[in-house]
Parts: C-alpha cells; sequence; structure tokens
C-alpha cells in the first residue's frame, strides 16, 4: 500500500489531500477465469448448472441455488435489452443472452438512448485489441437481426483458465483537520509552535490536542504549550526499506516525551553525535527538535530530534 | 447450554450530531466523541459502566485501514472490548443487543458514523463490487438505481415526474428536523429534473451527509433504574440477497420482506402497519418505495400510495435517507429517530406522533440495497 502525502503549497490548514493507492493480482477462479479468456476468442461462455439453469458470464455455482456448474456452454453473442439507464458516464444495460437464464450488466454502445426499448436486441461490440480484462467484450449495440444460435455443449478446444487480473484501486481523499490539528500545525507552520490540550480530569498534556482525553473521556478545555525538547521513551534501529520513508536506513526510530506533555511522540532521533553511534541512543537520552526548512504544517517540518548535550540541557 | 431465555434489551439513550453534507472543519474523531458524549449525558451511566463498544463505519470511505483503532478514544472504548461491524449501524445494534440478551454484558454502546464529504462516494460504491465481470462495466449507485427504476415505474404504470411526491415529503420533513442541515426543500429545477440516471432526477437519489450517532443499549435490570421510559428492542432481523445485481429481481427486495418477516415473527405483530412509526433507508426514491412494499405496508408497486395520502405520518417522520444519507450510520440514525420519539426524548413534534408507543427501523447496505435489517422497539407504557 502506498500511501502518499502530498505538500501541496496551497494547501491550507483546514484539510490535506491524501491518495491511496494498492497494486492487486486478481485470482478469477475457473469459471470466470474461463469466461475471460475466451473473450480473446471472441466467444462468450456460460455454465449449466443442475436444474438446467445457464449462466453467462459462467459461475462456479449458482447465485441462487448454490448448484455447482455441471458443464460449460458456448452461448451466442446476441440478446435483449432487459433494462437500461443513462448516467454522466453512459449507458449501462442489462442484457439476456439467447436461450440463458439470467441477465447481466454492460456498457450499451453506439445507440441513442431515446431509440432503446426494453426488447431491443442486441450483438457483442468486441475490443479491437484484447487486454485480458471483461473490456474484452467491449459492450452491446443494438442489432436489427444479430447472428444467433441455442446454447451448444463446449467447444473442445476450450481455454485455460485465465489466472491473474492485474487491477490498482486508487481512491482520494480530503482529510479535515478540524480545530484541534489545525491550531497544531497553524502553530508549527507559522511559529514553531508545538501546542497540545490538557484534560479536564487527569490533567494529562495530550498531543496531538483533541476534544475528548483518550483515557478519561472527559472534555479538554486548555491549550497548552510543549516545548520542542523532550525524553526518549523508547527507541530502535531501522534497518529496512519501505515506500514512502523519509530518510534512508539505517535511522533511528523513537518514541519521545516533549517537555510538559504527557503522550509519546514518534519521530526521528539523528544529527552527528547521534548518528555516531546508533546504537547507543537509548531511552532516558534527552533531545531536542531540529526545524526543518519545510514549512508544511505538519510533524514532518520537524527535520528529527538530536541528542541535547547535558550543559544546553534547559530542564 | 446456559439460560435459555434471553434477557429483554431496551434503548436507554441515544444521539447523533447534525447531519450536514460537509463537516469541514471537524475530524471523525470529533463528530463522534460528541455523539458519544451526548448519548451518556444525564443517563447516570458513566464510562466505567460501559462494558463494550460496537461500531459501524468503512475503511474505505475513513481512507485508513482498521480505521476504528485510531477512533477508540473518541468512541469511549479505551480498554474496553470493542468490535467493528463493516456495515450499517443498525446492525452493531443487533449485535450489541444480542450481547446484552444472553446475559453476557449489562450496557452497551453503538456508533457509527461517516465523512463520505471526505472521498468519492461513487468509488467508495464500486469499490464493492465484484471486480471481474461488474466494476469494469462502469456500473455505479446512480445506474444501479436507474436499472431498478426503468423495471419499477414500468411495473407500477408511473412516470418519473410521480416520484417527486416520495422526494418532497422527504425533505420538507428533512426541514422540520433540527438535525438535518435542511432550512427548506430545494425549489431549483436541476434538482427536480436534472436526469442523474434515467429515469431518475438528482432529487430521487439519496444525499450523502457526514455525521456521527451513538446508541446506549442496557439490559431490564439498568434500564429500569436510569431512563424515565426504556424503549424495548421486541424484534430483529436481517437477510442478504445474492451480490449480482442482473440476477436479483428487478422490482422488488425479497431480503427486506425476509428481515421485516424474521423481526415481526419474534415481535408478535402480524403487519408492519402496527407500528406507529415506521423509519426507513432508502438510497432512491424508488428504493424508499421498494422497502415500504416489501415490508407490507403497501401492495407490490403501489407504495406511491402511501405519499398520496396524510393518513401515513408515521413513515419516516425524520425524512428518511434520501435527505440525509450518512452512509454506514443511515440505519442507527433511523433507529435513534424512532427511538428519540418512542421515549417522549424529543419534547412535542406536534406531527401527530406524540403518543406513539411501537416503531419498526429498517437499515440497508451493500451494493444497491442487497443487504437489510430490520429492528422492531416498543416504549413502556
Amino acid at each position: 500500500m502506498t500511501t502518499i502525502h502530498h505538500a501541496d503549497p496551497s494547501e491550507t490548514m483546514e484539510s490535506m489531500p491524501a491518495q491511496i493507492s494498492m497494486p492487486y493480482t486478481l485470482t478469477p477462479g475457473q469459471a470466470t477465469g474461463i469466461f475471460l479468456a475466451e473473450l480473446r476468442n471472441r466467444r462468450l461462455i456460460g455454465s449449466r448448472h443442475g436444474d438446467g439453469t445457464i449462466l453467462v458470464p459462467a459461475q462456479d455455482f449458482c447465485g441462487s441455488t448454490g448448484e455447482p456448474v455441471t458443464n460449460f456452454v458456448e452461448v451466442a453473442a446476441a440478446g435483449e435489452l432487459q433494462a437500461f439507464t443513462t448516467t454522466a458516464r453512459g449507458t449501462i444495460g442489462m442484457v439476456l443472452i439467447d436461450g440463458t437464464s439470467t441477465p447481466f450488466v454492460h456498457q450499451i454502445l453506439q445507440a441513442d438512448p431515446a431509440a432503446l426499448e426494453i426488447g431491443t436486441r442486441v450483438e457483442a461490440v468486441w475490443a479491437v485489441e484484447a487486454t485480458g480484462t471483461f473490456l474484452d467484450l467491449a459492450g452491446f449495440r443494438p442489432a436489427g437481426n444479430p447472428n444467433t444460435f441455442e446454447p451448444r455443449e463446449s467447444p473442445g478446444d476450450l481455454a485455460e483458465p485465465l489466472q491473474q487480473v492485474d487491477y490498482r484501486m486508487t481512491l482520494d481523499y480530503q482529510h479535515a483537520y478540524g480545530q484541534y490539528y489545525g491550531t497544531l500545525f497553524d502553530g508549527v507552520k507559522n511559529s514553531r509552535r508545538i501546542r497540545g490540550v490538557r484534560c479536564s480530569e487527569c490533567r494529562k498534556v495530550l498531543l496531538p490536542p483533541r476534544s475528548h482525553c483518550d483515557v478519561c473521556f472527559a472534555p479538554t478545555h486548555e491549550w497548552i504549550d510543549v516545548k520542542p525538547t523532550g525524553t526518549i521513551q523508547a527507541c530502535s534501529v531501522v534497518h529496512i526499506e519501505f515506500i514512502g520513508q523519509r530518510l534512508t536506513p539505517p535511522y533511528i526510530y523513537a518514541e519521545i516525551v516533549l517537555d510538559g506533555s504527557s503522550t509519546r511522540l514518534i519521530h526521528m532521533v539523528g544529527g552527528d553525535a547521534a548518528n555516531a553511534d546508533k546504537h547507543a541512543v537509548e531511552p532516558g537520552n534527552r533531545v531536542r527538535a531540529v526545524w526543518s526548512e519545510r514549512r508544511t504544517g505538519s510533524l514532518a517540518d520537524i527535520e528529527h530530534f538530536e541528542l541535547l548535550p547535558a550543559d544546553e540541557d534547559p530542564s | 447450554m446456559t439460560s435459555s431465555t434471553p434477557g429483554r434489551v431496551a434503548v436507554v439513550n441515544s444521539a447523533q450530531t447534525l447531519l450536514t453534507s460537509s463537516w469541514s472543519d471537524r475530524q471523525h474523531i470529533d463528530l463522534i466523541s460528541e455523539a458519544v458524549s451526548r448519548a451518556l449525558k444525564g443517563t447516570g451511566i458513566r464510562l466505567e459502566d460501559v462494558d463494550f463498544v460496537i461500531d459501524s463505519g468503512s475503511d474505505f470511505l475513513d481512507g485508513r485501514s482498521i480505521s476504528n483503532c485510531g477512533f477508540l478514544g473518541a468512541m469511549g472504548a479505551h480498554h474496553k472490548e470493542e468490535s467493528r461491524v463493516e456495515e450499517d449501524g443498525l446492525w452493531s445494534l443487533t449485535y450489541a443487543a444480542n450481547k446484552i440478551a444472553c446475559g453476557s454484558a449489562a450496557v452497551g454502546l453503538v456508533v457509527a458514523y461517516s465523512k463520505p464529504s471526505e472521498s468519492d462516494v461513487s468509488a467508495f460504491w464500486t469499490g464493492l463490487l465484484e471486480p471481474f465481470i461488474q466494476r469494469p462495466t462502469g456500473l455505479d449507485q446512480f445506474s444501479a438505481a436507474g436499472l431498478y427504476a426503468q423495471r419499477y415505474l414500468a411495473k407500477a404504470g408511473l412516470k418519473a415526474d410521480d416520484l417527486h411526491d416520495v422526494s418532497r415529503r422527504a425533505w420538507e420533513r428533512a426541514a422540520r428536523n433540527p438535525f438535518v442541515d435542511v432550512d427548506e426543500v430545494p425549489d431549483d429545477r436541476s434538482f427536480w429534473f436534472e436526469d442523474v440516471a434515467t429515469p431518475l432526477r438528482r432529487s430521487d437519489m439519496a444525499r450523502p451527509v457526514d455525521g456521527a450517532v451513538a446508541v446506549l443499549v442496557a439490559n431490564a435490570e439498568v434500564a429500569d433504574q436510569i431512563a424515565k421510559r426504556p424503549v424495548w428492542i421486541t424484534g430483529q432481523g436481517s437477510a442478504i440477497d445474492q451480490h449480482f445485481l442482473a440476477a436479483r429481481e428487478p422490482d422488488s427486495l425479497p431480503a427486506c420482506e425476509a428481515a421485516g418477516r424474521t423481526a415481526l415473527r419474534a415481535t408478535g405483530a402480524a403487519s408492519a402497519k402496527e407500528f406507529d412509526i415506521v423509519e426507513v433507508s432508502g438510497t432512491s426514491t424508488v428504493g424508499e418505495l421498494m422497502v415500504l412494499e416489501a415490508l407490507g405496508l403497501a401492495e407490490p408497486h403501489r407504495g406511491i400510495d402511501l405519499y398520496r395520502d396524510e393518513g401515513s405520518s408515521g413513515i419516516n417522520p425524520s425524512g428518511g435517507a434520501l435527505p440525509a444519507d450518512v452512509i454506514m450510520a443511515t440505519g442507527l440514525a433511523r433507529l435513534h429517530e424512532a427511538a428519540s420519539r418512542l421515549s417522549g426524548r424529543t419534547g412535542s413534534p406536534q406531527d401527530g406522533l406524540d403518543n406513539a408507543r411501537t416503531a419498526l427501523v429498517h437499515g440497508t447496505g451493500g451494493f444497491a440495497m442487497q443487504n437489510h435489517c430490520v429492528v422492531t422497539m416498543a416504549a413502556a407504557s
């Protein structure tokens, strides 16, 4: 999974664009695999089930009865339109292939929607170039008298099932920061100020700020300035690489309790002193924020934390 | 086997945030903590009295995986038993009720929320589709509703304009509902006549909104102590249709009918018509009509009659899902609306429902209303 947080210069402290994009290798299985593989040969393959039901596209099991497929049949690339609707994305219809039991949904092409009717005869439109997806059958178009035949027993040269369909799902978001994160990120961006909130019950100072304390569920009321110095609570040297990493491994990842706060902040520890012997960095070490040149209004505006020499420790 | 008699379960309080097209200045956690704190307020129940939290939301809509993990604090679930249901909050409610009914807990909190304004809602709906032979066609929530509508209207002998009766009533009632951001019925021509998925117009499609709902449920011992007028859960049922849209019935919702039948059997009611309040979730006007018919409130293809006489004021007094569809929380919002009225918590809404004692609530989920859940309730007299 790749998560990208764009640092758009037009970004305000009100919301954050984000995109999740995930690659998949989908496995269609036997019946759908055969159906998809045969589209390359411009043949429609259906499945026959116990009671004589014929489903197109072919299915391993009948969705109504649960009956498994008994054998595959070739059906005509022609049928009739049972329903249709037109949206901004085009016309979508339900097509019942001749001699089969259940319609399926596909695009209706090369048609004036006003001229379509329930019962209009249609024929397949094939993609010019096959790519190994359902869209090798591009859709259906009206046809006065399409070439048709009764379902016939599966051809001897039935294709092997398609093994894999590559797919990528990409989703875009605009996440609202809300009042609490907005105030924190405004302070970080414009005045390099880190602000938490105090719980009205347990009096702990929470970072990031929020309306209710996670533990007490009491409201938080008071904004508290937190210092850019703190103490390492736990740390680890990261050696592996992964997508979205800001630093090149190895680097030190740490939980840091900032002075004046009660919660742990996860960030990186760097600088000459720490990098000289990464494994010498340990819980209890004092650190301070090293601000970056970036002003994006997130905690990534802190380049990293560096070890704080004892004689410069304000505490 | 443990005790064979299930214990009685009541809704003791509930709350929702304002439902609005975009809560652009609030995070999910802000909406959730507002609903949860208001559901607890004034009940005498403190968070430490709550045994468990069950919540509904969608990782797709939230834009993060296992999104409930980040929302635990806002839900009041710190160090508690917590479980996520990837379905409308009405399903969460039934899980919570059953957990209490079997005696393993006394008090539960049910939370449902969403912020569809943060993403492309069509991507959410098409993400539910089987990816090999349905998703590549461009089928989405609009075209699915249009396909149902074309066949339904033909069977019912209705025109697209007739559906205005359904949406007008929904929006009129939403305008009177202080928890929906609707001040008046839209009067622009494009809303009523712009085709979205022929024969459906914009006015026929549910409007996605942001919001959160929280419901506090308890066993009889607790409910009798703390609630002036506990609202007892008297029946529940759910059923799912097959996934492939083209393989479903063309103009009716048999899964909704099955869910309603199961709930009525538990309640002992002969018909859904016996309930003073009915709150249903339709993702389109035709969807709402098919739900009312599946529940037995109208004969097949005659649901429109319920909008032509004023006698049916008990159906969706809140406005229903058309003006305010909090995807993943809409069914639970319906339950909150009904339970508030039954318990007298809404004050005097002056819509003839002041003496309502029983309610039937419906929620839906999945692509193009594949899944249905029905819960019935009765207020203590």
